[in-house]
């Protein structure tokens, strides 16, 4: 499979360069973490999908609907149904009042250390839940498309990563999600016009043929979520969760103003949203062309649906165009992975040199220059510490990190971020509140959970959020209430609401 | 810089009627497009017969409400980037000029 290597070594080669690039260009504590804010809505659209659209979604989508029919077609509704939350209540609001973190909205807000540090708690728990699968999925990905070990696929993918984001910071972070970006639209692109042009551009057809090749039951949900409330937990997981991701949402940091963040949505739900409903069509072409036993002879969950199926419309095994497709798509898959490491590790590092350091260490008093200093080092510390785990990961069932990851960030990160947004009485208690009880208790049910335990769990559910969501926002009322009134913070409120609303300080 | 407490009351105002716009719209907003998604994921999870109900050759209720809600999304930030672009910005524009008209005098 020399040829994936070929593709990918272009593909690194341009981030390299992007790198070096962005590097003399990164000085500031806003060119590190926001890219001076100056992108654009369609530069950030693009990098928003490069960000979002993870392995899962680019390979674990057509893959669940190869082999479960129409279950994965709605796992891959729900990640474009998320922005419908973030572009009508979050992302704007974010833009007026943060500079660089979630937790500096929560400080605006709260102007207390105790809620910054419930924020940074949440922030780093949710990027490396979501880390270190990523870095298990890259060594397993990896290693099946290159043939090389999954340790140093591991050690790879993390040194590149820690290169992205010390040296370039978040310009280069935004252009490898950029270009992972461009390079994916163009392989779903080509993939989709060869199906097409292979089902004489009647979709029913794929639609007839699965049908009569696996009988209709392959087409009806539950295939994959047995139990209903699973089926609604994830649906909750993903619509809310997105707005608690902090590596997506400081993404709205890197744009100008409130209008060019909301235009940036628009963009993403577009692009990603198309590339979303495609996998429905590649993973049902997947499911006909290739062939259910064909894939999990591969690999068991289906992880190389598309990849296979790039391999058959190119010409198939052995053939000059199918090893081309097949290697384009595998280097896309890698690149895929690098962006979204890349955007963890630069979230992560923020929230340690910003939130702790600088404002909870050193209230505020440090110099810029030190401040990126301190900001390169942790992503490095946090690029090591990501190459570790991965690498104690190997053979571990990290599933549940990835259920844990998004039902963290809609539990507990989500409530107190539009609490914090919205609501007049909330206050300090409340922050701790809600992020104590949706933590812990997505922590503890995902743990009893058939995810971890299989078949002797304590728990039915693989995914939490439909119990721990109301949990995290009862956490936050409590808190609130047990804490007493604070006036002075709601006394602030209409300066906070102000800004929240213009972008401006109520002078 | 000194402000009286009128205009920091005038600028308050004038947020208020820019949120109580902003509910106008966003709250039916929200309220269609959780209907429609945690709807479609609790007909899928007990209604099972329904959603595989045939509708256009071997393509069930499931699929074109999927199809559906995917239109539903991509209709709403078109709405949405239009309503905020000619209701909520001009508001927020007034909102930050009351604040500096009152805070010059």
């Amino acid at each position: 499979m020399n040829i994936t290597l070929e593709i990918f070594a272009v593909i690194l080669l341009i981030t390299i360069g992007i790198t070096y690039w962005a590097a003399r260009r990164t000085a500031t504590t806003s060119d590190f973490y926001a890219a001076d804010s100056g992108l654009t809505a369609a530069q950030n659209g693009f990098a928003l999908a490069g960000d979002w659209a993870s392995a899962a979604a680019f390979l674990g989508f057509s893959g669940l609907t190869a082999l479960y029919g129409m279950d994965g077609a709605f796992y891959a509704l729900g990640p474009l149904v998320a922005f419908c939350t973030v572009l009508l209540l979050i992302a704007e609001p974010m833009r007026n009042t943060g500079k660089y973190t979630l937790g500096d909205i929560v400080r605006t807000r709260m102007q207390t250390r105790t809620s910054l540090l419930a924020v940074i708690a949440g922030t780093v728990v949710v990027n490396f839940a979501y880390l270190m699968p990523q870095m298990a999925g890259a060594g397993v990905l990896v290693r099946l498309l290159t043939g090389i070990s999954y340790d140093w696929a591991v050690i790879f993918v993390g040194i590149s990563m820690i290169v992205y984001v010390a040296f370039g910071g978040m310009l280069a972070t935004t252009w490898v999600q950029i270009v992972k970006a461009v390079f994916m639209m163009t392989a779903g692109a080509i993939i989709l016009a060869m199906i097409l042009s292979m089902v004489k551009f009647n979709p029913l057809l794929l639609f007839q043929e699965a049908e009569s090749k696996y009988t209709a039951s392959y087409l009806l949900p539950g295939n994959y979520l047995k139990n209903p409330f699973d089926q609604i937990s994830l649906g909750l997981g993903y619509v809310l969760g997105l707005a608690g991701l902090p590596h997506v949402m400081t993404r709205f940091y890197t744009v100008p103003d409130a209008r060019t963040a909301r235009r940036s949505v628009v963009w993403v739900m577009f692009i990603a949203g198309a590339f979303f409903a495609c996998t429905t069509v590649f993973g049902l072409a997947a499911a006909n062309f290739v062939g259910q036993d064909a894939i999990r002879a591969a690999d068991k969950g289906g992880n190389l649906a598309l990849p296979l199926l790039a391999q058959y419309l190119g010409g198939g095994k052995g053939s000059f165009g199918g090893d081309l497709m097949l290697g384009f798509v595998a280097a896309v898959a890698v690149a895929t992975i690098l962006a979204v490491v890349s955007a963890l590790t630069l979230s992560t590092s923020s929230a340690i040199a910003h939130d702790f350091y600088v404002n909870c260490l050193k209230g505020g008093h440090v110099d810029g220059k030190r401040e990126v200093w301190v900001a390169r080092v942790a992503s490095v510390a946090i690029g090591l510490l990501a190459i570790a785990l991965g690498i104690l990961a190997q053979g571990v069932n990290v599933a549940v990190l990835v259920i844990l990851a998004i039902c963290v960030a809609a539990s507990a990160n989500f409530p107190v971020l539009v609490l914090s947004l919205f609501w007049r009485r909330f206050n300090t208690g409340g922050v701790i509140g809600g992020m104590t009880l949706g933590l812990v208790s997505s922590v503890a049910l995902a743990m009893i959970g058939p995810a971890m335990r299989g078949a002797d769990a304590w728990w039915p559910l693989v995914n939490p959020t439909i119990v721990s969501l109301p949990l995290g926002f009862l956490g936050c009322v409590l808190g609130t209430l047990l804490a007493g009134r604070d006036f002075d913070n709601e006394k602030r409120f209409d300066a906070f609401l102000f800004r929240v609303h213009t972008g401006e300080e109520p002078k | 810089v000194f402000q009286s407490a009128t205009s920091l009351e005038a600028a308050h105002a004038s947020i208020r009627v820019l949120v109580g716009e902003k509910l106008r719209y966003l709250v039916p907003m929200t309220i269609i497009f959780m209907t429609c998604y945690v709807g479609l994921t609790v007909l899928a999870a007990f209604a099972k017969d329904f959603v595989g109900a045939k509708i256009v050759g071997s393509v069930n209720l499931g699929f074109v409400l999927i199809a559906f809600n995917y239109v539903l999304s991509w209709g709403l930030a078109i709405a949405y980037g239009l309503i905020a672009q000619n209701k909520f910005d001009p508001l927020a524009t007034r909102a930050a000029a009351s604040r500096d008209a009152e805070s010059v005098k």
